[in-house]
């Protein structure tokens, strides 16, 4: 096993705990400071990918600014107690089974699946920002430009429903 | 193309508009041409030589054809009607009036990129970009508790289903290397990726979500009466529509080939639609709750042209885009005069305003699909396209079966009007100019009946 290996091994191990806290931890506050050490795994994992940029990105936009919004809504709220009302036996049972069909069908595509052992040929510098921008702006930009309009509506909207008439 | 970067431009102008002009009657004045001004655009673009070919832009993230073409002077028809007629509603729903108006003509960016898509990142931005003002539109009634119920619920389901539409495109990109729509080759492999599949699954899901197809309809009747009825009748209508051409035009192109794995899933989700969207809708009181109910039973009719997979089902969602849209928005400008949504509300409307129930009769005939009218030709259209592809006769005889249902809660309303006795207390009375685009509705929905090659002449 060479160290890029290990290293991947406890990510991942990292990140499947830190997901299964999020569920499984009764505390909301608990949740939220998972899911902060989930992201970090996974920005973890993208610098594995050679994915600098996406790593920071994620960091300092999820872990950084959603969460703690996250955590202060939660503390503001007083949620942090065992406030959510205990579902019904017969919906809890309908939640497992449908949710594990679904997971059986996606882990029954992955295991019939044929991994490509050929490796990908990508230059060194594919994760670098100015690698990324320049895909921004040529392939992508209508995408890019686009999703402009998509914040101006969410903005508006944010203006709409928060505004005291 | 030119229409998308219209509608921006339309959607910005009116948010300056929000605090340049002072007086709601100029700004709806503004509205009404800057949406009649989206409609010549749409117009003017399908009139060009270059419109019946197949053209692509932004490096092919878009691809615009004819029949893009003709959807989009159809839905921006449909949108102006609707502007017409409830424009007046609109900005008495709350205090930001120009926002409203933005936040649609966003939306028809987002309805737009619908129509036209080439890579699966525009059609996810487009999805998005028509969700994310209708949330914000369904709880513009801030001091109805409903309102906001109808607003969080929608927000809450529509996240969810976004998760599933991201990880379906995650999935296919992952299998196929690709986001181009025209591009996956499913043939080409000697195997199919299951990864693929499994896509393909989640995407009928997130599509289901937004076409509120049965069993994943549960948060429609909730948003649509809690939502103020303006709003109510452009989500059920116009973007739902919008909704299916999407849907309807990522599986045409890209997963025709792989068709046998998914098409029975399609046709059991059909089937529950049609079931749970009719049998429903006959227990509902309210007329409001009811159309809902009705959109998600036209809904199982509308995905039978993602079923069929060929060239009847394209025209058959051109004529169910006009047949639907234009009868249920101009319901709805009915419904949104009664001071009572139930069906007692409607008691002795005949006697009172003969000429408007005469009217809303034709409506309500035309949601049902009684001959001569547009539903019914849409319907048949339908049902033609699945039968040309000869698998699914089961489905093709469960919604006739189902219509046959459906003309019991429409026909429910016609009564009402004509053989009960009762006052149909009115809020408000219609202007000449009302009864006027109510008359053109329902002109164009006997034209369509009659003569619907007008609109699928040409595909």
């Amino acid at each position: 096993m060479n160290p890029h290996q290990l290293v991947f091994w406890i990510l991942s191990v990292i990140a499947i705990g830190g997901a299964l806290g999020v569920i499984l931890s009764r505390n909301p506050v608990a949740s939220v400071l998972f899911l902060i050490v989930t992201f970090f795994a996974v920005s973890g994992h993208y610098i594995l990918l050679n994915a600098q940029f996406l790593a920071i990105v994620n960091i300092i936009v999820y872990a950084g600014a959603i969460m703690v919004l996250f955590l202060y809504v939660i503390m503001l709220m007083n949620l942090n107690g065992d406030v959510e009302p205990q579902k019904s036996k017969l919906l809890q049972f309908a939640g497992i089974i449908s949710g594990g069909i679904l997971f059986l069908v996606l882990l029954a595509a992955f295991k019939t699946t044929q991994l490509s052992t050929t490796p990908i040929n990508a230059s060194t510098s594919i994760g670098l920002i100015s690698e990324l921008g320049q895909v921004l702006f040529t392939r992508f930009v209508f995408p890019f430009e686009i999703s402009s309009i998509l914040f101006l509506s969410a903005m508006v909207g944010a203006v709409v429903i928060g505004k005291k008439d | 193309m030119i229409l998308i970067i219209t509608a921006s431009i339309i959607g910005v102008v009116l948010l300056f508009a929000s605090f340049l002009l002072k007086h709601t009657s100029s700004l709806l004045h503004l509205v009404t041409v800057l949406f009649a001004a989206l409609f010549g655009v749409a117009i003017w673009e399908a009139l060009q030589p270059t419109a019946i070919l197949t053209q692509s832009f932004y490096l092919d993230a878009i691809r615009v054809d004819r029949f893009t073409n003709q959807f989009n002077v159809l839905i921006t028809g449909c949108l102006f009607l609707y502007i017409l007629l409830m424009k007046k509603h609109i900005a008495a729903v709350g205090k930001y009036k120009a926002e409203y108006f933005a936040l649609i003509a966003f939306i028809m960016v987002g309805i737009f990129m619908l129509s036209s898509f080439n890579s699966l990142l525009v059609m996810f931005l487009g999805i998005e970009i028509v969700s994310i003002p209708q949330y914000i539109l369904a709880g513009s009634d801030k001091e109805n508790l409903k309102s906001t119920e109808a607003s969080l619920k929608y927000f809450l389901m529509g996240a969810f289903s976004t998760g599933f539409l991201l990880m379906g495109i995650t999935l296919l990109y992952g299998a196929t290397g690709n986001f181009m729509v025209s591009e996956f080759n499913f043939l080409q492999a000697t195997s199919i990726n299951p990864i693929a599949l499994g896509g393909v699954l989640l995407l009928i899901v997130a599509f289901g979500f937004k076409v509120s197809a049965a069993p994943m309809h549960l948060w429609t009747p909730d948003v649509y009466d809690g939502t103020p009825t303006p709003f109510t009748a452009f989500m059920a209508t116009i973007v739902k529509v919008a909704a299916f051409v999407g849907f309807m035009r990522l599986f045409q192109t890209s997963f025709t080939a792989i068709s046998s794995s998914w098409s029975l899933v399609l046709a059991v989700v059909i089937a529950l639609t049609l079931f749970v969207g009719n049998i429903t809708a006959v227990f509902q009181q309210s007329v409001k709750r009811m159309l809902a109910y009705s959109s998600i039973a036209q809904a199982g009719f509308m995905l039978f042209a993602i079923i069929s997979l060929n060239a009847i089902g394209r025209q058959g969602m051109l004529v169910y885009t006009v047949a639907y849209s234009v009868a249920s928005i101009c319901f709805f400008a009915i419904l949104i005069k009664m001071k009572d949504y139930t069906y007692d509300g409607f008691n002795g409307l005949a006697k009172k305003q003969p000429f408007i129930a005469a009217l809303a009769t034709i409506y309500m005939l035309s949601l049902a699909g009684i001959p001569l009218t547009g539903g019914f030709m849409a319907k048949y259209y339908m049902l033609k396209a699945v039968l040309f592809e000869g698998s699914y006769m089961w489905l093709a005889i469960f919604a006739l079966l189902m219509a046959a249902v459906s003309v019991y809660y429409y026909f429910k309303v016609i009564i009402a009007m004509y053989f009960k006795e009762g006052e149909a207390a009115m809020i408000d009375s219609f202007t000449k100019e009302e009864k006027l685009y109510l008359t053109i509705g329902a002109l164009a929905l006997l034209v369509v009946g009659i003569f619907p090659s007008l609109l699928t002449g040409t595909i």
